[in-house]
């Protein structure tokens, strides 16, 4: 058993009336995995999470973890895994009596004071200020951090965050990571996090699932182009964008088809490109430049005609072309770089 | 209009002297209405409870029929109970009419739907976020159902306060199952039905006062419980 994936997910649906939210043939994760979760609003990441914390359960399918199948909210094994809901809820009590709940309900009581101190520490509210306020004496940061202090006290073998860092401020957000990687490094914690903000992703987590309309793509980011797309000239069928932009593509399955555009597909030019068989050669601006956990890799977000699209280019090339945040570009993409979701 | 102030007056009279026919009153009130509170938050508080938190066929028809009970008219109630309880009823061998225990137990019946029905609102009005916090947190059933209520005290406080309010100013129990005994089931309510009917309008002004400042204290004492929790 103990050979077996923290969790090992099969043929597993979950559905809300006739409407998909989940359909995940196949899936592992392993002990001591940090992994994050991507994807638009309405992927089924947050109904993932509750799967993963067993609070949920899928339709179909089933969902192990450490080899055992999981079937009610009362299996034994929901005491080792906890969940950070994205707007944490907060008993209406005090401070301390928030992070010692998950302790008095495991009937763990050795050294309740001292415990409960030390994760209110570990998680930057200092006990003499913070243990005694009540919940509606704290601000969103603060009870942010309350309600991680009350999860790790209980050590739990994996903890799942759903956007930790929406609320809060940068500070909060670095003290977050710091925390988790702390827990993670002291006690082998697996970390399951969904989160917006890529470059604290990056940073808390080793590597990112990518979900789309209850899909799991695959381990990176990608862009999403949405229809319509109408008939164009050689075949091909065009999107039209604001500033009589357009892009082109390939054999659209239906007119509101949704495509996918790897950003390793995308070349980044600061001149317009000439005599290029590519079709898409789009005019853009650079919004923002992050380093990627890949070695030697620049992520470029860059907005065309309102559009967010992400690219990838080495470090070498960004040094070259001097790109900077605010600097006009050109993107290029083939038309059949464009994969159908 | 020189009536009802002399009544005003004489209020202040039979109450700072300490009548002690008012005070009769006055304690036979606490003891009845103590008693059917506490029966009734003892029976009403797990029902409503159950019915806030659980979902079971019929649950709606249940709710419904809780939620018209609480324009139960106390003569009704009264009427219900003296059958039962008199004589000549199954519960008659207990020798409760004409009894402060009589009145009680009628008392309870009139404010069970109010504490089940608005126990029950306060449980389906928690944060829908509790379920799943207590679960992540590693809480069974039981701590969970346990720790809403705890959640829930506020509210729940409230439908006791409400229910007492009830049981305190109803009369036509009292008078019914009681019979008005004076220095025995004589409460404050049936005692102003009498004085008014008698035409003393200060002994009546003078209880209404008492039951007035009886309520006071029952919404002071929440609202001081409702800031130390």
């Amino acid at each position: 058993m103990s050979d077996a994936p923290l969790y090992e997910i099969k043929d597993l649906e979950y559905r809300y009336g006739d409407k998909f939210i989940l359909n995940i043939p196949h899936l592992t994760i392993e002990k001591g995995d940090s992994i994050s979760l991507s994807g638009p609003n309405g992927s089924g990441k947050s109904t993932l999470l509750k799967i993963l914390a067993f609070i949920e359960f899928p339709c179909r399918g089933t969902v192990s973890f450490n080899g055992i199948k999981a079937t009610n909210v009362n299996a034994p094994l929901t005491q080792n895994v906890t969940l950070l809901l994205q707007d944490p809820y907060l008993l209406k009590k005090t401070v301390f009596e928030n992070v010692a709940y998950g302790l008095r309900v495991r009937r763990s009581k050795d050294n309740l004071t001292a415990r409960v101190c030390e994760s209110l520490r570990l998680v930057g509210l200092p006990p003499e200020r913070f243990a005694q306020r009540r919940w509606y004496e704290l601000s969103g940061g603060e009870s942010q951090r309350v309600a991680l202090a009350s999860r790790i006290i209980i050590n739990p073998e994996v903890l799942i965050l759903d956007e930790p860092t929406a609320n809060v401020d940068q500070q909060s957000a670095f003290l977050i990571k710091e925390v988790i990687s702390s827990i993670r490094k002291k006690f082998g914690t697996s970390l399951i996090i969904v989160s917006h903000d890529h470059i604290w992703r990056n940073q808390a987590t080793d590597k990112n699932i990518e979900i789309y309309e209850g899909r799991i793509r695959e381990y990176s980011t990608h862009n999403i182009v949405r229809g319509p797309w109408t008939p164009a000239a050689e075949g091909l069928w065009e999107k039209n964008l604001p500033d009589n932009q357009k892009i082109y593509a390939v054999n659209p399955p239906d007119k509101n088809a949704t495509a996918i555009l790897s950003p390793s597909n995308i070349i980044v030019s600061t001149e317009q490109p000439v005599s290029i068989s590519a079709q898409n050669i789009l005019k853009g601006i650079i919004t923002s430049m992050n380093l990627e956990k890949e070695p030697g890799k620049v992520r470029i977000d860059a907005a065309v005609s309102g559009m967010p699209l992400t690219c990838c280019v080495t470090q070498h090339a960004a040094g070259d072309l001097q790109l900077i945040p605010g600097k006009d570009v050109w993107v290029v993409f083939k038309a059949s770089s464009l994969q159908w979701h | 209009m020189g009536y009802i102030l002399n009544g005003f007056v004489r209020a202040g009279i039979l109450l700072a002297t300490g009548n002690p026919e008012t005070f009769s009153a006055v304690f036979t009130t606490l003891k009845v209405t103590s008693m059917s509170i506490m029966a009734s938050l003892f029976f009403g508080i797990p029902a409503g409870f159950f019915l806030g938190y659980s979902n079971f066929p019929g649950k709606k028809h249940i709710r419904a029929v809780v939620d018209t009970l609480l324009a139960l008219p106390t003569v009704v109630v009264g009427l219900f109970v003296y059958a039962f309880i008199s004589y000549r009823g199954p519960l008659g061998r207990l020798g409760l009419l004409f009894t402060i225990p009589g009145i009680a137990l009628a008392q309870a019946v009139l404010v069970l739907p109010i504490v089940i029905s608005l126990t029950a609102t306060a449980i389906e009005g928690l944060d829908r976020r509790l379920k799943s916090t207590l679960l992540t947190l590693g809480a069974r059933k039981k701590q969970i159902a346990l720790t809403s209520l705890v959640e829930a005290r506020h509210a729940v406080m409230t439908a006791a306060v409400a229910a007492y309010g009830r049981a305190i100013s109803e009369v036509g129990i009292s008078m019914m199952i009681g019979g008005n005994i004076k220095w025995y089931t004589r409460t404050i309510t049936t005692a102003i039905a009498l004085e008014t009917g008698k035409g003393d309008f200060g002994e009546g002004v003078a209880l209404g006062i008492v039951l007035l400042l009886l309520a006071f204290v029952v919404n002071w004492v929440l609202i001081l419980l409702k800031r130390k929790k």
